[in-house]
């Protein structure tokens, strides 16, 4: 006899973390985990991207990259860095700049003052910053050459428009990295860099830390604002991609904020539809249909507001069809039922645990809620909102949020097999410059 | 370090079963089950992979699909993954789900169930993962042509895991059975525990679900090939991408020989970050190349291969890359590593190990590789004790030995003209 399942006596929280303002305005989040002998950390700072110089988009993301390769006081920080057992990443967003990584629990104090060093004063040698600028063409033109870079690229240009910031790819172009200099890479540094409206999380078995190295880092006060960008209206639009086997489909509409009333109801009803495993797209296309290894999507928020999404890769023949039934699914022909409903809900609410088990689990997604001036406790609030969300209320939420006649569909692939296939769509063929 | 309890039994039909406790908000049920791509007939590439798949698709108390339907709205996560030499099975799910998992567990291993409607999508889905992985991917036909640089094609290791088109269009539901009832036997599976369970209860449950599957002999343990690997060649092939990459690529011994951990932390030293060897040598100083950096393909019962990937810079040819990749690891092999890259090394080695160990779906994995590799999962408490006994003569002779540029194959991958 099939078992049932046994739900947690207790709802499980999201941890509280120690929250502490140092004197030069960094915030610090501290997640003592015990059993996480390896330590995660994200340094969040509210770096515009649309504050970049207008021909120089990417420096944001080059003065980022190479922040780590030498600084003043040490050519060899890397070394130093390595040394620790640390490895980083970045990114460099539309609304945040982050610098993040693992480093052994009990090396972190040793980490912080290199960090300190990191951010305060990178050399910026010539040559690191055209190894990184080099990198960043080469990634930019080898995406360009995908059907997923191609559609990924297509989207947000349909999603915002090329007119305005959010529209281009976020680490520049070949053209715009090119005349990046290494004075334009200082002054956006001095610029750009400080602890002001900054929040540094740390999590893992740290015990009593000591932020002292950090207080070290100074900056400008000022932070411009996070402009939002205006929405655009749908399109269906193509990138040809010659000879591909696969078309990519990535479909998306602006949409609510986390603080919408809606918003518990609008997660549970995207991920009935293109959530999971078992939501109505992946079920029909992969399993039943074979088109595609998986159909991924939902609404995922941004700092203001989400963004709804459908992704998908086929073999080229069935795109059409594949777009027609993604479009169709949005349409909501058939209501949510009870059960698809509460299986959403059951997943979204017990997954949470277990997708906030590790440092760097907590680190990301503390993170992302000090981006959006958003407590800890935020996770635990959305994730009880869940609880109430029924059927009736997702079915609202979906018919109220999503026009199908306004959604963004960007296809990437063979155009000329795709084209035919998408003709009662007026797809529009367009070409990254 | 810290140590991980590991408490082990076999069950009555074969099942081997190990249990790691720890405080945990899941619990990871992990099985291997010792069948891969190297087990697979002539002419049925990718057969043991697309079986991953048809796993799923129904047995005699659960419906196609439906496993995975159950395990997320448990709140869980579930996947599978395929290699040459075993496939394996995972669920990390709430402490409250253990039971239904290993009941479906036991469930598809006593009685898959498999329509021929289902077996067509399935086929279908594997193809369209051939195509997102590989055929529509940059530089997607590289590892087939590593793999068949150095193994004839009728080696058991000579084809990729995803196997081929024409091999996935000649499957037929009638193998299904076949490939099940050879290879799908709870002897030839090892189940780990990992996470919010203790041993008695996880040899409990294990018993009370996959102890029921009627036992059968364990496999023969798959020998190592006689069907020899190809000496060092060099190759050169134009393909339709904007950069081109030189790859060198050695033959190592099979994943459980003591010489790895040396190799391991050669080819941290050697390619991890800005501040390792070829890095400095290649990019920062003789600037012949943008980048570089090392892996592992690693094989049970057949030579791991070792690959060093460089992209040559503007104006330099793969040829002179190359070159200059073996005269760097020539030296190295002389010279040995100097004590800062070595201590770098050891301290990155601490938290990439630390770190495979953080979540009880890694951990479970880990023990799981350990039980099969050296047959005991508790090994992965004294991995690292091991690697950090390594030594940096050790790193030297292990780069002298197996990374000598005499035995480098060669693969110049070239941008077309277009």
């Amino acid at each position: 006899m099939r078992p049932t399942v046994t739900l947690a006596e207790t709802p499980w929280r999201f941890p509280t973390p120690h929250v502490t303002t140092l004197a030069n305005g960094l915030t610090v989040w501290l997640f003592d985990l015990p059993d996480q002998h390896v330590a995660a950390f994200e340094l969040t700072q509210p770096v515009q991207l649309a504050d970049e110089p207008a021909m120089l988009e990417g420096l944001a993301t080059v003065a980022l990259r190479a922040l780590d390769e030498a600084t003043s006081a040490h050519d060899d920080i890397q070394a130093l860095l390595d040394g620790q057992g640390a490895a980083l990443h970045a990114s460099a967003r539309l609304h945040a700049t982050r610098v993040g990584g693992l480093v052994p629990a009990r090396r972190w104090s040793a980490l912080a003052p290199l960090l300190t060093e990191v951010l305060t004063a990178p050399a910026y040698r010539p040559e690191d910053l055209d190894l990184h600028v080099e990198s960043l063409i080469t990634s930019h033109r080898t995406a360009m050459t995908t059907t997923a870079g191609a559609a990924q690229w297509a989207l947000r240009a349909g999603l915002h428009g090329l007119d305005q910031r959010a529209g281009r790819p976020l680490a520049g172009t070949p053209e715009s990295l090119a005349r990046i200099t290494r004075d334009d890479a200082l002054g956006w540094h001095h610029t750009q860099y400080s602890p002001a409206g900054a929040t540094l999380v740390l999590a893992g078995a740290i015990g009593d830390v000591d932020l002292g190295a950090l207080e070290a880092w100074s900056g400008p006060t000022h932070r411009s604002p996070a402009l939002i960008p205006d929405p655009r209206p749908g399109r269906v639009l193509v990138v040809d991609v010659p000879g591909a086997v696969q078309a990519t489909v990535r479909i998306g509409l602006r949409s609510i904020g986390r603080l919408d009333p809606r918003w518990a109801a609008a997660r549970i009803a995207g991920h009935v539809i293109a959530g999971g495993f078992a939501s109505r797209t992946n079920l029909e296309l992969r399993e039943r249909l074979g088109y595609t290894y998986g159909v991924s999507g939902g609404f995922h928020p941004g700092l203001h507001g989400s963004t709804l999404q459908l992704s998908t890769n086929t073999r080229t023949d069935v795109a059409g069809d594949a777009v027609r039934r993604l479009i169709d699914a949005t349409r909501l022909e058939r209501d949510f039922g009870d059960a698809e409903v509460e299986d959403a809900k059951s997943y979204r609410i017990g997954i949470a645990p277990l997708a906030n088990e590790t440092s760097a689990d907590i680190a990301a997604q503390a993170a992302t809620l000090a981006e959006a001036g958003l407590p800890a406790s935020h996770v635990d609030d959305a994730t009880d909102a869940l609880r109430g969300v029924t059927a009736a209320a997702a079915t609202a939420a979906w018919r109220e949020l999503v026009d199908p006649d306004e959604l963004v569909i960007a296809v990437a692939g063979d155009a000329e097999r795709l084209l035919p296939q998408l003709d009662d769509l007026s797809p529009e063929v367009v070409e990254p410059s | 370090m810290p140590s991980y309890p590991v408490s082990t039994t076999t069950l009555d039909n074969g099942l081997e079963v190990a249990v790691l406790p720890s405080e945990s908000p899941a619990v990871t049920v992990n099985l291997w089950y010792s069948v891969g791509s190297a087990d697979e007939d002539a002419g049925r590439t990718g057969f043991a992979h697309l079986f991953e798949h048809l796993m799923f698709e129904g047995s005699s108390q659960v419906a196609p699909g439906e496993h995975m339907a159950l395990i997320e709205s448990a709140g869980g996560t579930v996947n599978a993954t395929t290699s040459a030499d075993r496939t394996n099975y995972f669920e990390t799910v709430p402490p409250g789900a253990l039971e239904l998992a290993l009941w479906l567990e036991a469930d598809r291993l006593a009685s898959l169930d498999i329509s021929e409607e289902h077996f067509a999508a399935q086929r279908d889905v594997v193809k369209e993962e051939k195509r997102e992985r590989y055929d529509n991917q940059p530089y997607g036909d590289l590892l087939e042509l590593l793999i068949g640089q150095h193994f004839p094609a009728d080696h058991p290791y000579g084809h990729l895991t995803i196997g081929s088109m024409a091999d996935l269009d000649d499957a037929e539901l009638a193998d299904v059975d076949a490939f099940f009832r050879r290879w799908y036997r709870p002897a030839n599976a090892r189940l780990v525990l990992a996470g919010a369970v203790g041993p008695e209860e996880g040899f409990a449950l294990a018993e009370r679900h996959l102890g029921t599957v009627p036992s059968a002999p364990a496999r023969t343990p798959r020998s190592v090939s006689d069907v020899a690997l190809h000496p060092p060649s060099e190759l050169r092939v134009e393909r339709d991408v904007p950069y081109s990459v030189s790859y060198l690529s050695w033959q190592l011994p099979p994943a459980a020989d003591p010489a790895h951990p040396a190799i391991d932390l050669a080819l941290s030293i050697l390619s991890d970050g800005h501040a390792s060897v070829l890095h400095r040598a290649l990019v920062a100083d003789q600037r012949v190349a943008q980048e570089a950096h090392a892996s592992l393909l690693t094989n049970q019962h057949a030579p791991s291969l070792a690959m060093v990937l460089t992209r040559p810079s503007a104006g330099t040819s793969t040829e002179v890359a190359a070159d200059a990749a073996l005269e760097t690891l020539r030296r190295f092999a002389e010279t040995g590593p100097d004590p800062e890259a070595f201590a770098r090394a050891r301290a990155q080695v601490e938290r990439d190990w630390l770190w495979q160990l953080a979540s009880t779906t890694d951990r479970a994995d880990a023990a799981n590789e350990a039980w099969a590799l050296w047959g005991d999962p508790a090994r992965i408490n004294t991995q690292l004790d091991e690697m950090l006994a390594l030594t940096p003569d050790g790193v030297q002779q292990a780069v002298a030995r197996w990374l000598a540029p005499s035995s480098a194959h060669r693969l110049h991958y070239v941008a077309g003209e277009h």
